[in-house]
């Protein structure tokens, strides 16, 4: 990564409450180059001014559709080349963080959702082997080797 | 306004029935329920089966009242909007969810202001009582973005600094 210029970043979240949590740490990317993805082609609307990206909202019970999320994950990655992909959550921004640091050497980072309030979530103990920085938001399920807590979003 | 909402993902037939009940109960009531891809559909209120962010944050911002499902985007966005929420967890055990984390967010949100959690069905009503007769909280229940020190930490980690 060119040390002159801030990194790129890459903000993804599923819908609803993933969302709005990814939400309340844009602040974090303040004056970085950002774009974002999330489900909702209105979420647009959340981020004027920055490049939006609409993907296929897959739930653990859709097995089929993980496919054309794929391929869309990939577009996006492709197309914006990230240095960092950070993510509340769920189970396809496992995938995109799995594919931007195998494809791209992204550095990763992982806050599982402030509702997984007494154990990380399905999606967040598997993004242990996929992110670089692998957080809780409940101290009391951070654990020496991870995950890690920083803090909430609330 | 009563808005009715069960999110973003799976369906919450439990929810929208027993609302549908209440509303049959107070027909002087005015209602809108959320209901998702759910296999029940509302006699005694208007219902629609998703709505976009936008749209939802009107909905809410329109209501004196939201009942939801006990999801993170719900109970955020109420509190955006200082709106009182009742919420009724999803159980596992019934297939609403994957998991029963909601149970685990119904405990820890429970004695937040504006913030009335129904535990079983039987409590909707009564919470939804004690929700309109005291109305929104006076302040948001949580601050509009997320503590500073967690914002602090992440821009730095994603300068490369951590």
């Amino acid at each position: 990564m060119d040390k002159h210029r801030p990194p790129k970043v890459l903000a993804i979240a599923s819908g609803g409450g993933h969302w709005v949590q990814m939400r309340r740490i844009m602040p974090a990317f303040e004056g970085m180059d950002v774009c974002y993805a999330s489900v909702d082609p209105s979420s647009a609307a959340d981020v004027p001014g920055h490049a939006y990206y609409a993907f296929r909202d897959v739930s653990r019970r859709d097995r089929l559709g993980f496919a054309v999320l794929i391929a869309q994950l990939a577009r996006i990655l492709l197309r914006e080349r990230p240095d960092v992909v950070i993510t509340t959550g769920s189970a396809p921004c496992l995938f995109a963080l799995g594919m931007a640091k195998t494809f791209l050497r992204a550095r990763t980072i992982w806050i599982d959702s402030i509702a997984n309030a007494e154990r990380m979530s399905s999606s967040g103990a598997q993004a242990r082997r996929v992110a670089d920085v692998w957080l809780t938001q409940w101290e009391h399920l951070a654990r020496p080797g991870g995950p890690d807590y920083w803090g909430a979003v609330l | 306004m009563i808005f009715v909402t069960i999110g973003s993902m799976f369906p919450f037939d439990r929810l929208i029935q027993r609302m549908d009940e209440w509303a049959q109960a107070h027909p002087e009531a005015e209602l809108l329920a959320q209901i998702g891809d759910g296999a029940y559909a509302p006699t005694h209120m208007p219902w629609v089966r998703r709505l976009d962010q936008v749209d939802f944050a009107r909905k809410v911002a329109e209501a004196d009242l939201v009942v939801a499902h006990a999801g993170m985007g719900s109970v955020i966005t109420a509190s955006q909007f200082r709106k009182p929420i009742v919420m009724l967890p999803r159980l596992k055990e019934w297939d609403e969810h994957t998991t029963d984390h909601q149970i685990a967010t119904a405990n820890w949100l429970r004695d937040k202001p504006g913030v009335y959690i129904a535990d079983a069905d039987a409590d909707l009503g009564p919470r939804i009582a004690e929700a309109l007769a005291a109305g929104g909280p006076a302040e948001p229940t949580f601050a509009a973005e997320a503590p500073d020190e967690f914002i602090a930490r992440l821009r730095s980690c994603i300068f490369g600094q951590s």
